[in-house]
């Protein structure tokens, strides 16, 4: 066998897979995108199954781009993949500078820092909703139930009293409204990807010029100023990358919207598709294209920063 | 000087200080899922037990009845194995050929193959169902599940296995082919044994992904092939009553991954950013 078929072989197998796992099913939804299908319609039964015969053009995605729903789903994901990197980016900077230098105990830190980011998410969704920000049972309840007791018992002293007896009761904040729902999501997904941005964060400080850090030092420059001058610039890349990444899997988050805010309103594109899914089958597909050019705008940049580092 | 070494003084103890505190609130809900599930279920909703109570281990030897704990984990093990080691399978002869005979073409194959990673899941949702269950009739079984969990990681798989078998040096493998190995021999004694802790990081990595996946895993399946991650999505209500089992039953689907994970963290770097972070 010569020397270029079997290399070519060997990779067959896997780009004949990945090819038809990219290419069938978006093929279909582009399909399903153009034809009026729905799964249930005494009216018209023959919009039951998948055909030509109902073409609809850009109908569907006419419906789509007139629905309220899909522009509140597209803004509430853009909502949540912006907080959720604000926060994990900010944090994990901090976190990666803290960790960065020798302590007792830093491996044991690390460990503990590192351990959200391998909890399957739809543990991550039901903990967090029920054990901890539950407004009567979860730790969010007992924590409010406990200020307000210990000001009760405060306004009994004699002076103090006076003055704590102006304090209103608290009310617990519930987490299950449409509102309130997407802060508990972008809470536990924060917490679940700080870990991701601090490892990454880490990786790349310690290839950081010591030297420099050293002559900047003698210089007299304040420890914000090292920040902000040397180690900032030198965490631009990984800063990038950490967004890029992050932008592409919070873009499809399923599993933390469907445990907490089933049914009360609060969705992203991804649950606004499952939506659709059980019976607009048409509007469901032109959502997914959407979501896909979405995807791709991200994608584009974080794949070519990726193919320009990749040889060396 | 004196300024900075006194600043670095206080600085010695404030600042390990401050991260073992953030640490330890990280850590905190793990913890308290944990400390949780030694609570009856009566006492885990009750204020005057949150710190001092009677641990047992009731909810644990209850999982199967409550539950039916092990016939999720069990689903979780085969299809994260099974999955795994058909990405390997297929990974390591296409990451091989593209480490070592690169054609011109092959910087674009691996982007592309990245980019098949970034479709959001939720596009291809109903073609899925349906090609699935009304036309190969492979809805709800274990072969779906780890035919799907193998090709959305393939992609992660090929891209380590590439990035370690590129720090070998090309010219052992040259030197294998002059004594006559063929290809497969070249794989098996030279490649596979010098990469040994590449291909081991890649499939405990890739077997964490499998694990945790909660799209396809929810989405495909009903009862048969049904993940523990489906088991944990079903209890999404707030159930109060059931937080000492709840408990129990997440630390078991967490817990040995989680100590998995520790041993991968390093690799995790490489598996996630595409070999862009070094």
């Amino acid at each position: 066998m010569s020397d270029r078929r079997l290399p070519r072989l060997l990779q067959t197998p896997a780009v004949i897979l990945l090819l038809m796992w990219m290419l069938v099913p978006l093929g279909m939804t582009l399909f399903f995108s153009f034809i009026r299908y729905v799964l249930n319609s005494l009216r018209r039964p023959e919009w039951t199954s998948p055909s030509i015969d109902n073409w609809r053009g850009f109908g569907n995605y006419e419906y789509v781009l007139n629905a309220k729903d899909f522009w509140f789903a597209v803004q509430n994901s853009l909502f949540i993949v912006g907080s959720i990197l604000f926060v994990t980016v900010v944090l994990g900077l901090a976190l990666a500078v803290l960790v960065n230098r020798t302590f007792p105990g830093r491996g044991i830190v690390r460990v503990l820092l590192i351990s959200p980011f391998f909890v399957m998410p739809a543990v991550n969704a039901v903990l967090w909703i029920n054990m901890i920000l539950d407004p009567v049972l979860g730790l969010n309840g007992l924590a409010v139930e406990g200020i307000n007791s210990l000001v009760k018992g405060l306004q009994d002293f004699p002076v103090l009293g006076a003055f704590f007896s102006l304090w209103p009761e608290f009310q617990p904040v519930s987490f299950r409204a449409t509102q309130t729902s997407a802060y508990a999501v972008i809470m536990m997904v924060a917490w679940q990807w700080t870990p991701f941005a601090v490892l990454i964060f880490m990786t790349s400080l310690q290839s950081e010029d010591e030297q420099q850090k050293e002559a900047a030092i003698l210089d007299g420059a304040s420890a914000w100023s090292r920040f902000r001058n040397l180690t900032l610039p030198h965490l631009g890349r990984p800063i990038a990358i950490v967004v890029m990444i992050q932008s592409i899997f919070h873009l499809s988050l399923y599993a933390e919207i469907e445990i907490v805010s089933r049914g009360n309103g609060n969705k992203n594109l991804p649950y606004l598709i499952g939506e659709f899914t059980s019976n607009n089958i048409g509007a469901a597909s032109a959502t997914g294209i959407f979501a896909v050019i979405l995807a791709n705008i991200v994608a584009i940049f974080l794949l070519r920063m990726v193919g320009k580092n990749m040889m060396d | 000087m004196a300024a900075v070494a006194q600043t670095s003084r206080f600085g010695n103890i404030f600042w390990p200080t401050l991260a073992w505190i953030i640490a330890l609130i990280f850590f905190f809900p793990i913890f308290w899922m944990v400390f949780t599930s030694f609570k009856t279920d009566a006492d885990a909703v009750k204020p005057e037990f949150l710190f001092v109570f009677k641990p047992t281990l009731e909810n644990y030897l209850n999982m199967t009845e409550n539950y039916d704990y092990w016939r999720f984990a069990t689903n979780s093990a085969i299809t994260a194995t099974f999955a795994t080691l058909f990405a390997l399978v297929v990974g390591v002869p296409c990451a091989y050929a593209m480490a070592f005979n690169p054609s011109r073409h092959t910087k674009d194959i691996l982007v592309w193959m990245l980019s098949t990673k970034m479709l959001p899941a939720a596009a291809v949702l109903y073609p899925m169902t349906f090609l699935t269950k009304n036309f190969l009739q492979i809805y709800d079984t274990h072969f779906l599940i780890i035919l799907v969990l193998c090709l959305i990681n393939l992609p992660i798989v090929i891209w380590m296995l590439f990035t370690y078998f590129k720090e070998i040096p090309k010219e052992i493998i040259e030197a294998g082919k002059m004594d006559g190995v063929n290809t497969w021999g070249e794989i098996k004694d030279i490649l596979i044994p010098l990469a040994w802790g590449g291909v081991a990081s890649t499939a405990l990595l890739t077997f964490i992904f499998c694990w945790n996946e909660a799209y396809w895993t929810v989405r495909l399946t009903t009862t048969e092939a049904a993940t523990l991650s489906k088991l944990i999505e079903g209890n999404r209500a707030p159930e109060g009553l059931f937080f000492g089992r709840l408990s129990a039953v997440s630390t078991a689907a967490v817990g040995p991954i989680v100590v998995l994970g520790w041993f991968c963290q390093k690799q995790l770097v490489r598996g996630l950013t595409f070999g862009a972070v070094k």
